[in-house]
């Protein structure tokens, strides 16, 4: 059973690992970018699940497994459009828009990392400790992914609120 | 499969998404027409070159959306799996995990290849 065997991880253990992955302070700047890319990724996964089922409703929703006509879809879809005008859905968006572009610009940011780019090479650990294999560029990199994503977010927001146009 | 070999799909999965996730945004966001606003033209449903029918109904586009369907799904749902077996290590928990993700993933695919099959044989009004 699930149960035993989640009851078999002792929920301290679970508490802790959590928090190892959740709270990055006292830690480099890599355990943020370690803490925010899970966060994204997942909170990005939930709105991919509520985005194929709401995208189901553009041929008529769940219980559609044939070609429905074409007034029966429109008139589903515009249902749910009408469901849609809700501000809190555009700043949602702005939101998902934000990890996206954080979590895609640090991804390859990622990706170079694990195939050894980017690196330096590895050394005796000497006082003061300092991991010389962290270079500038990769530092540059997350940085600039936390700037693409607030530029994406803003212009996300005005794109569909205006809200930064005079 | 080994974990190799699931990073480096991983990997690949999150260079498609970007490919396809790019057409996918500027279709929907960067193609608004001069006389509707973002949110209008985002959601609508037909009349226009980059409505939401009319782009099922590009062969092209619509396999465009199938790639990012399917990139995603494998991409988000391996990255919660590595979450998720380090929240609960032993071996029948990441069996669990492991055919849990299965399920869902599956129900991901199905429902999503339905959608874009139907929309794009949906004929004109």
């Amino acid at each position: 059973m699930i149960i035993t065997s989640i009851r078999r991880t002792s929920r301290q253990n679970l508490s802790k690992v959590l928090t190892t992955m959740l709270v990055p302070s006292r830690y480099t700047i890599e355990r943020w970018s370690y803490t925010l890319q899970r966060v994204s990724g997942v909170v990005v996964m939930l709105y991919f699940v509520a985005h194929v089922i709401e995208t189901g409703y553009v041929v008529g929703g769940p219980g559609v497994w044939y070609v429905p006509p074409y007034e029966v879809a429109q008139r589903s879809w515009e249902t749910v459009k009408a469901s849609l005008k809700d501000p809190v859905f555009d700043v949602g968006l702005g939101i998902i828009g934000l990890l996206v572009t954080f979590h895609t610009i640090n991804g390859v940011r990622l990706t170079l990392t694990h195939f050894g780019y980017t690196l330096k090479r590895p050394h005796r650990p000497e006082f003061p400790y300092e991991v010389r294999s962290f270079t500038n560029f990769q530092r540059g990199l997350f940085w600039l992914s936390i700037s693409f994503a607030v530029f994406s977010m803003i212009y996300a927001l005005d794109t569909l609120l205006g809200v930064f146009r005079a | 499969m080994r974990e190799r070999t699931l990073m480096i799909m991983h990997y690949l999965t999150g260079l498609g998404i970007l490919v396809s996730g790019t057409i996918h945004v500027y279709v929907v966001f960067l193609t608004v027409p001069a006389n509707l606003t973002a949110w209008e033209s985002t959601l609508s449903f037909d009349g226009f070159q980059f409505a939401i029918l009319p782009v099922y109904r590009n062969l092209a586009l619509a396999l465009s959306l199938e790639i990012l369907l399917i990139c995603t799904t494998y991409h988000g749902l391996n990255g919660l799996r590595i979450i998720l077996y380090e929240l609960f290590q032993g071996r029948s928990a990441r069996t669990y995990v492991k055919y849990a993700l299965f399920a869902i993933g599956a129900l991901l695919l199905i429902y999503g290849t339905r959608t874009i099959i139907i929309a794009h044989s949906i004929g004109g009004p």
